[in-house]
């Protein structure tokens, strides 16, 4: 007799004890993959809102006045390179998603009917990749070379499906596909127009060179703009370091909520299953002493009823993580939807946690039936046989 | 084949202690049919229960073909059962979820005894009904299925407890009679029960009375020492 066989057929049979536990199963895991998601997918969205509004700290020459930055198109430049010498930094730690820019204002822009306005050219650089930080999804929209993201207020004096044309340095004429024509409201972008880095540098003829970078702060227990500031000037003493702090404190407050929530509600939910679950199989191997007792007079060892048991507790941990894992997902996506604006398409089911739950649920629900299985496994046969049925 | 020597057993509840076996020591051979009789309380089962390996006694020994059953590891205890030893009890213990066939199997530890199974449900008159579920058998269908259990794999020893205390005369004649088969075929039995009158078949009579043995006779020399 297949061992495996007796297992599903009793589980099969003890239906709703079966489907209580299997219940208790999807609950925790849908709720902690749910939760998991949504956090991951509010850390995004917290992410792309604030690209969209920048980053939180920049990183500039010292002595540069930030407000010269939107007024004056002769703000100190550095070299772009300082990012890869950055980035190759094993010590480099406390800030992340390094983005080289060249912010300048270009005083006379010509629009197709001939009129000048003063607008803003900004160069963004890809993120730069820091090897010895594990990989991070890529923050924001990198800008294609050859194209351009207009603002709001540029876009309105550009005709739909026109191209973007700018005098360069050098008295010639460039024109650049509009990927994007950005929406109201952006603050200073919306007089601005995003280049590829090196549109922009070819552009103005100051290949290799930027004037700012947009970055991270980590969350560090001796404060962010501290820690970063340390470790940049201990690279670079000519580089200062500001923090643009509404923005950084939203998402770390986000951050730390939703973590907040998740560490008390997964684990309580979690707990609560597992207690339930024990329960059930107490209940269960009660039921079928006889059972268990006719195994062992039939010669099954100690060990063979301990498994039995246990691969009661690791199916049904192993089918409700699979059914709780689509569950919460489809759970977050339908919610993310109605939170999120950015980010409500990009829950994706994340595949990374599905091999996790598949196996931390198994074993969390073997745990909690590894007492009963100990009792059981310590049935006394001649005792339970001489008791009446 | 089986021996036991100066067997008791105490039972502790609380501060009370009770002998239910006091010093018993016999001898079974192959081929015999022992019944062991006794009033109710007397230490029956719990003496069956110390030779199929489920109880330890607190002293003396029983061996099993010359060797300790309870000094050899737990690993061996097991096959002991497994591979020696038939189990008939007052109730049948069937799996509820398990279909006739799969009851039977549970006591099958090859292709060879598995390969018996049709045989089997064929001379017990169940053919056809291996795929039923004990729910669905009459009380004398459930007790030859847990018959077949019993000796499929074709023990040398068959210990019944009280086989046949819930049947009706008609299946307890026709339980008889299949440990009587058993029994020509060569296998040993030690049949408990508190029914004298059930000792008719067996060779050797062990009456028990308080934990010890009252009597002990040997009506016909076993044919197959
Ligand atoms: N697990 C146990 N704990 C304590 N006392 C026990 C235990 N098992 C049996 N006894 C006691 O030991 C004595 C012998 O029990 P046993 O079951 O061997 O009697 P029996 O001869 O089989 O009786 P019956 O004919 O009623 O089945 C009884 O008095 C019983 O109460
Ligand atoms: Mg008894």
């Amino acid at each position: 007799m297949n061992a495996l066989r007796l297992i599903i057929k009793e589980l099969l049979y003890r239906k709703i004890s079966s489907l209580i536990i299997l219940f208790t199963v999807i609950i925790a895991s849908a709720v902690s993959v749910g939760i998991y998601s949504l956090s991951k997918a509010s850390e995004n969205e917290t992410r792309k809102i604030m690209r969209e509004q920048g980053l939180n700290l920049y990183i500039f020459p010292k002595g540069t006045n930030l407000i010269d930055f939107y007024s004056a198109n002769n703000t100190p430049c550095f070299p772009e390179n300082y990012i890869h010498v950055l980035a190759e930094s094993k010590t480099f730690d406390a800030v992340r998603h390094l983005t080289g820019i060249l912010q300048v204002k270009y005083p006379d822009w010509k629009d197709h009917n001939g009129s000048s306005h003063q607008i803003l050219l900004v160069g963004y650089k890809d993120e730069a990749m820091q090897r010895f930080l594990p990989e991070q999804e890529i923050m924001g929209t990198d800008v294609v070379k050859g194209t351009v993201q207009v603002g709001a207020l540029v876009a309105r004096n550009i005709p739909e499906g026109a191209q973007f044309t700018i005098t360069g340095n050098d008295g010639r004429q460039y024109s650049f596909d509009i990927a994007r024509r950005l929406g109201e409201g952006k603050g200073m972008i919306d007089q601005g127009v995003a280049f590829n880095l090196a549109d922009l540098q070819m552009l103005l003829g100051m290949e290799g060179k930027i004037n700012k970078i947009e970055a991270l702060g980590c969350v560090c227990k001796d404060g962010r703009i501290n820690n970063s500031r340390k470790q940049v000037q201990a690279i670079f003493a000519d580089l200062e370091v500001t923090e643009i702090s509404s923005i950084a404190d939203a998402r770390e407050n986000q951050r730390l909520m939703m973590n907040k929530y998740g560490a008390f509600i997964i684990p309580f939910i979690i707990i609560s299953c597992l207690l339930i679950t024990g329960f059930l199989f107490y209940q269960n191997i009660n039921a079928r002493k006889y059972e268990i007792g006719l195994l062992k007079a039939l010669g099954n060892s100690t060990g063979s009823i301990l498994m039995m048991i246990l691969a009661k507790a690791f199916i049904l941990g192993l089918a409700g993580a699979v059914t709780g894992f689509f569950a919460g997902t489809l759970v977050a996506e339908y919610f993310g939807k109605e939170i999120f604006l950015f980010t409500a398409t990009s829950i994706k089911p994340l595949w990374n946690l599905f091999w996790y739950s598949l196996l931390i649920f198994p074993v969390l629900w073997m745990l909690s039936s590894w007492i009963p299985a100990l009792i059981a496994s310590q049935t006394d046969a001649a005792k339970v046989l001489a008791e009446e049925y | 084949m089986i021996e036991l020597r100066d067997i008791t057993k105490i039972y502790t509840r609380g501060s009370v202690t009770f002998t239910a076996l006091k010093d018993i020591s016999f001898n079974i051979n192959k081929g015999d049919y022992c019944t062991v009789v006794g009033s109710s309380g007397a230490g029956k089962s719990t003496l069956l229960n110390i030779i199929a390996g489920l109880v330890h006694p607190d002293s003396g020994n029983i061996y099993y073909n010359r060797s300790d059953i309870y000094q050899q590891k737990a690993g061996d205890l097991n096959n002991y059962r497994r591979k020696r030893l038939g189990f008939v009890f007052q109730q049948f213990y069937l799996m509820p979820y398990l279909t006739v066939a799969e009851n039977i199997r549970l006591a099958c530890h090859n292709k060879q005894h598995a390969g018996k199974l049709d045989f089997y449900l064929g001379k017990f008159s169940l053919s056809g009904m291996g795929n039923k579920y004990p729910s669905e058998l009459s009380v004398g269908e459930k007790q030859r299925t847990a018959f077949i259990r019993a000796i499929i794999s074709e023990p040398e020893m068959l210990l019944a407890d009280e086989p046949a205390g819930n049947l009706d005369p008609g299946n307890r004649s026709v339980l008889m009679n299949l440990i009587g088969e058993y029994h020509k075929n060569g296998g040993t039995v030690i049949l408990v029960t508190h029914d004298p009158s059930m000792s008719e078949h067996s060779n050797i009579s062990i009456t028990l009375e308080k934990g010890m043995i009252q009597n002990n006779t040997m009506r016909v020399p076993s044919t197959q020492k």
